[in-house]
């Protein structure tokens, strides 16, 4: 799942036909100055200034700015610039019109196992939250569209009466091409709010894409954002970047505090690391993975990384039996930037637990366990150890 | 018997390299069970008509490659199966074609990052035909003792450690990969190993779920129980149970969920498979999952640790109730085991395989070339330089600094002698004509004969007879007269006394100038001055002088053109490369240089 920003989302929902507030991604306040000379609307509406960033409660942290005028909104842009929230420095500022409204609504299309789901409330904002009941369903057969007739009777399911019933089941209608169209697979507008003329407009988007249909969309010229509400770090894009130029996959995820490092092999068997780690009381470094026997340099890329987290006790090179990553290839690059880590001092007081099988298993084995000649505190544990006993014994130690 | 992949299933492979990596490692396992292989066909436009080998046993197998799915099947009626190994964005149409093959029943999809619509739209349009697509990102499906597909169960040691060559009791239905293995490796441990193994793949939306695979699990008598490895995301699990908990059912079902970790994370860090993502109010959770497993009845170990044991419990409850007879182990000999290659044995010592060649000059089997033992990167390091190496490869030995002067110079002189010469001409008629630089020079390469440039080694091969033989230079010249002819060596075309050749001067007057014994040289200059006084064009050239140097330094006579092969070569490559870089247009003779002899037009007489 690929997230994609606020300025990009509303983009796309423009191109399927719905209205959104007039709005500007803008790196400078000179360059929203610079704007304002063509656009009417900066200067003549109330405007709101955001920090367009992959950032959650941006409210709380003061990076939503409402009511402005043109002056009031350049000066909370040159504010807001180049401040730094953890790891992220704010480098863009989305300024839309503020849009009068009362009602406020929820329309939205999620994927489901058989296609998607079109989700309907005639309460939008926080009221939707706490009012989940009110959201009504209407289930898409993939490879269908919902007809118009279908919509209008989900619209009145949810409670709209009169004109707004053929307005929602349009609003509806235009999302759903919107996610069908654009490979989406989640499409959430909260609010959608009726303005002065009557008409429904899109206020707040979340957009999440399949970034694995990428392929098909050449306009997708936008970047896409880290999911979980904070920026990537940069070890976290450096991983990602080598992660997208080799067969196999190598990917990171840092989690602050914690004093258990992973470098597990494999999406599956990853979690499970992670889970053994969770029950025995461990905090978790990180999150790692490397699978579809990536190239040697690319796991050492990621060990690099792994071994650089700060405040580390134990790193778990755990696997289950590999079906054709090479363990000796793979553990080489693991060696290599151990190697390096270890004239760097990182692994001072560490300790290296490693599990492992599958093809050349012997050899890779036998080369990690030869780390201990050179002064490594590793220990070397084969198939006939269960998966994840190396977590146990790690965080027993402690 | 089995589910999905059985004894009666014939597989098209749709893909390139790896579709052919996974059919080597479907012939190792054909191997282990000693069947035929099960790969009827491959389907890759890009190599249609070609075929690929595939090893099965000790014996190498050519199975054809076509361009479509339906040309794969006309051939081969037998194909029931297809997997697909093409790339996500092409991988849609061409498990849609194979679905469209009345033939085949089964697609199994190991790509990974298909679109989650296309993985959707396939699934939906196989449920409609009846068939089954698995996957995508499917690591494959396994039936012990029966049939492999795809990469499933690894190396084949590790197929023999997990006793895959015969069927156990336990049926496997998992997302990862990796853990599909070690499932299969935990079963043969903890119990009698398994029936089949399937990846449903890690994505968000399979194209089959867990259900699919367990009703037919049920319907198969040689299964007795089932372990699932589930995750965080989505509800195949929650469907699972539903299905396990509906109606008393045949089959034991052991699961494990992995993302527990999730509840102690960062709000809103998610990780592993694509399709482990957790739904918005916390539906898809992997406690969730959990509860509703174990109130359907299946077995839910806490950890992923303890799923061996429980299997172990599961096994020794099937034995006690006789529901599963313990099969007897095969001994170390018994059991399968690879043909060897001949690089195996001759790295165990057991294989003598008599060589084909010898070389006793360079050995290129290390990190370096070694010429007659040094290595290059040495001889560079220490100075030594290109006539050194002449030395070494030609003569079997580290040539004097004096010695690697004059042949330094001898390749000076003679690196090239302008266009007009048979060897240049040659080859820029060649460049001229369009064919490559090895070509070329090569065609350049052909004329250098006892005319032009070759005559080195004849004339190093008489000098040295009259040299060994203590010849006068008159008795030579008889000698010469009476059994070869012209002395090779002597004479010119255009260079007489008058127009001495500067080249045969230089090299003489260095060579003469230094402190060496030159014999077969001074010889030589002996016979010119007769041959000279005969007739002015008869001197020493400069293939005599050079062959006379090269015999005086010890060099064998066979190699001694090659010193003028190697010079002219320099010359040849940089009138080729001249000739390409002004974009020299094709040549050829004009009519007016040719006396055509030939008779004048007549009439053709009657065929008889």
């Amino acid at each position: 799942m690929a997230k994609v920003l606020e300025g990009p989302g509303m983009g796309l929902l423009r191109k399927w036909g719905l209205q959104t507030p007039n709005y500007a991604v803008v790196g400078s306040s000179e360059e929203l100055e610079q704007l304002a000379q063509a656009n009417d609307w900066l200067t003549k509406s109330s405007l709101v200034v955001k920090a367009h960033e992959a950032l959650g409660s941006r409210f709380k942290l003061g990076l939503v700015k409402v009511g402005l005028d043109l002056k009031e909104a350049k000066a909370a842009a040159k504010e807001m610039l180049g401040r730094t929230v953890g790891t992220l420095t704010i480098r863009e500022v989305i300024v839309s019109e503020a849009v009068d409204h009362s009602e406020e609504y929820y329309v939205a299309v999620k994927s489901t196992r058989d296609g998607a789901d079109v989700m309907v409330a005639n309460c939008g904002g926080v009221e939707v939250e706490s009012n989940w009941d009110r959201v009504k369903r209407c289930p898409v057969v993939v490879g269908d569209t919902p007809t118009d007739k279908a919509l209008e009777a989900l619209a009145k399911e949810a409670g709209f009466t009169g004109d707004l019933v053929p307005q929602v089941a349009d609003f509806a209608r235009k999302l759903f091409l919107c996610f069908d169209n654009e490979d989406a697979q989640y499409l959430e507008i909260n609010p959608v709010v009726r303005n002065a003329a009557g008409e429904l407009v899109a206020l707040d988007a979340v957009t999440l894409l399949d970034g694995d249909a990428k392929f098909r969309h050449p306009d997708w010229t936008f970047p896409f954002a880290a999911e979980f509400g904070r920026a990537y770090t940069t070890n976290e894009e450096e991983v990602m970047a080598v992660d997208s130029k080799v067969k196999g996959s190598v990917k990171l995820i840092e989690i602050p505090g914690g004093d258990t490092a992973m470098l597990p092999a494999g999406g599956g068997a990853s979690v499970y690391y992670s889970d053994a780690v969770v029950a025995r009381g461990g905090k978790l470094a990180n999150y790692a993975e490397y699978s579809g026997d990536p190239p040697d340099w690319a796991v050492e890329v990621l060990t690099d990384k792994v071994c650089s987290l700060p405040g580390i006790k134990n790193i778990i090179v755990g696997g289950a039996i590999a079906n054709f990553t090479d363990v000796k290839k793979t553990f080489g690059g693991i060696i290599n930037a151990f190697r390096k880590a270890k004239t760097e001092g990182k692994l001072d007081g560490v300790r290296i637990w490693v599990r492992r099988g599958g093809p050349n298993e012997k050899q890779g084995l036998a080369a990690m366990t030869a780390l201990k000649d050179e002064g490594f505190d590793i220990e070397v544990f084969d198939r006939r150890t269960p998966l994840t006993d190396i977590v146990d014994m790690a965080l027993a130690k402690k | 018997m089995s589910i999905l992949a059985t004894k009666e299933t014939h597989v098209v492979i749709q893909g390139g390299v790896a579709g052919v990596n996974a059919a080597r490692r479907m012939g190792e396992f054909r191997h282990m069970i000693q069947q035929p292989l099960n790969v009827s066909a491959f389907v890759y436009p890009p190599d249609a008509g070609k075929t690929n080998e595939i090893v099965c046993g000790n014996r190498l197998l050519t199975i054809p490659v076509y361009k479509t799915v339906a040309e794969a099947t006309a051939n081969h009626p037998e194909i029931n199966t297809s997997l697909v190994y093409i790339g996500a964005d092409r991988a849609y149409a061409g498990t849609k074609e194979a679905l469209d093959n009345s033939g085949i029943q089964v697609v199994s999809m190991i790509t990974e990052g298909l679109p989650e619509k296309d993985s959707k739209l396939l699934g939906a349009y196989a449920r409609k035909l009846g068939k089954v697509f698995n996957g995508p990102s499917s690591i494959g499906v396994l039936s012990a003792g029966e049939c492999r597909l795809g990469v499933i169960g690894g190396a084949f040691d590790n197929l023999v450690a997990c006793k895959l060559y015969r069927p156990g009791s336990f049926g496997v239905i998992t997302k990862s990969g990796g853990l599909s293995n070690e499932i299969i490796w935990i079963c043969s441990q903890f119990a009698d190993g398994v029936t089949t193994a399937i990846g449903i793949g890690g994505d968000a939306y399979p194209g089959t779920d867990y259900v699919t695979y367990l009703e037919m699990f049920e319907n198969d008598p040689q299964t007795k129980a089932v372990v699932v490895v589930g995750e965080m995301g989505g509800d195949l699990e929650e469907r699972a149970a539903e299905w396990y908990g509906a109606k008393k059912r045949r089959i034991r079902l052991l699961a494990v969920v992995s993302g527990f970790c999730q509840e102690s994370l960062p709000k809103g860090m998610k990780f592993g498979h694509a399709g482990a993502k957790e739904g918005l109010q916390g539906e898809g959770s992997a406690r969730a999952k959990s509860e509703a497993l174990k109130k359907a009845g299946a077995m839910v170990p806490e950890t992923f640790g303890a799923l061996g044991p429980a299997i172990k419990q599961t096994y020794e409850e099937l034995v006690k109730s006789g529901e599963v007879t313990p099969i007897p182990e095969l001994s170390e000999a018994e059991k399968p085991k690879l043909p060897r290659t001949v690089e195996q044995g001759m790295k165990d010592g057991d294989i003598l395989v008599a060589p084909l060649i010898k070389s006793t000059i360079s050995d290129d089997r290390g990190d370096e070339p070694l010429y007659e033992g040094y290595p290059a990167s040495e001889l560079i390091n220490k100075g030594y330089d290109i006539p050194h190496i002449i030395g070494l490869l030609w003569d079997k030995r580290l040539v004097s600094k004096q010695e690697a002067e004059i042949i330094r110079r001898i390749i000076i002189l003679s690196a090239d002698h302008g266009p007009c010469v048979s060897g240049a001409l040659t080859t820029i008629i060649g460049a001229c004509a369009g064919t490559g630089l090895s070509q070329a020079v090569a065609a350049g390469l052909i004329m250098i004969g006892p005319r032009f440039g070759g005559a080195v080694t004849d004339a190093g091969r008489y000098f040295s007879h009259a040299i060994a033989n203590n010849m006068s230079v008159d008795e030579f010249l008889g000698y010469m007269k009476k059994n070869v002819g012209p002395v090779p060596g002597i004479g010119h075309r255009v260079k007489s006394l008058r127009n001495p050749d500067k080249r045969v001067k230089e090299l003489v007057g260095y060579v003469k100038s230094l402190d060496l014994a030159t014999p077969h040289l001074d010889f030589a200059l002996e016979v010119e001055k007769i041959t000279a006084a005969k007739k002015d064009n008869l001197i020493l050239n400069v293939d005599g002088t050079m062959a006379a140097v090269l015999v005086d330094l010890g060099f064998p006579v066979d190699s001694l053109n090659g010193f003028f092969v190697l010079s002219r070569t320099i010359g040849l490559i940089g009138h080729w490369a001249d000739q390409k870089r002004q974009g020299s247009r094709l040549i050829r003779l004009f009519n007016y240089l040719v006396n055509y002899a030939a008779p004048a037009r007549r009439e053709v007489p009657p065929l008889k």
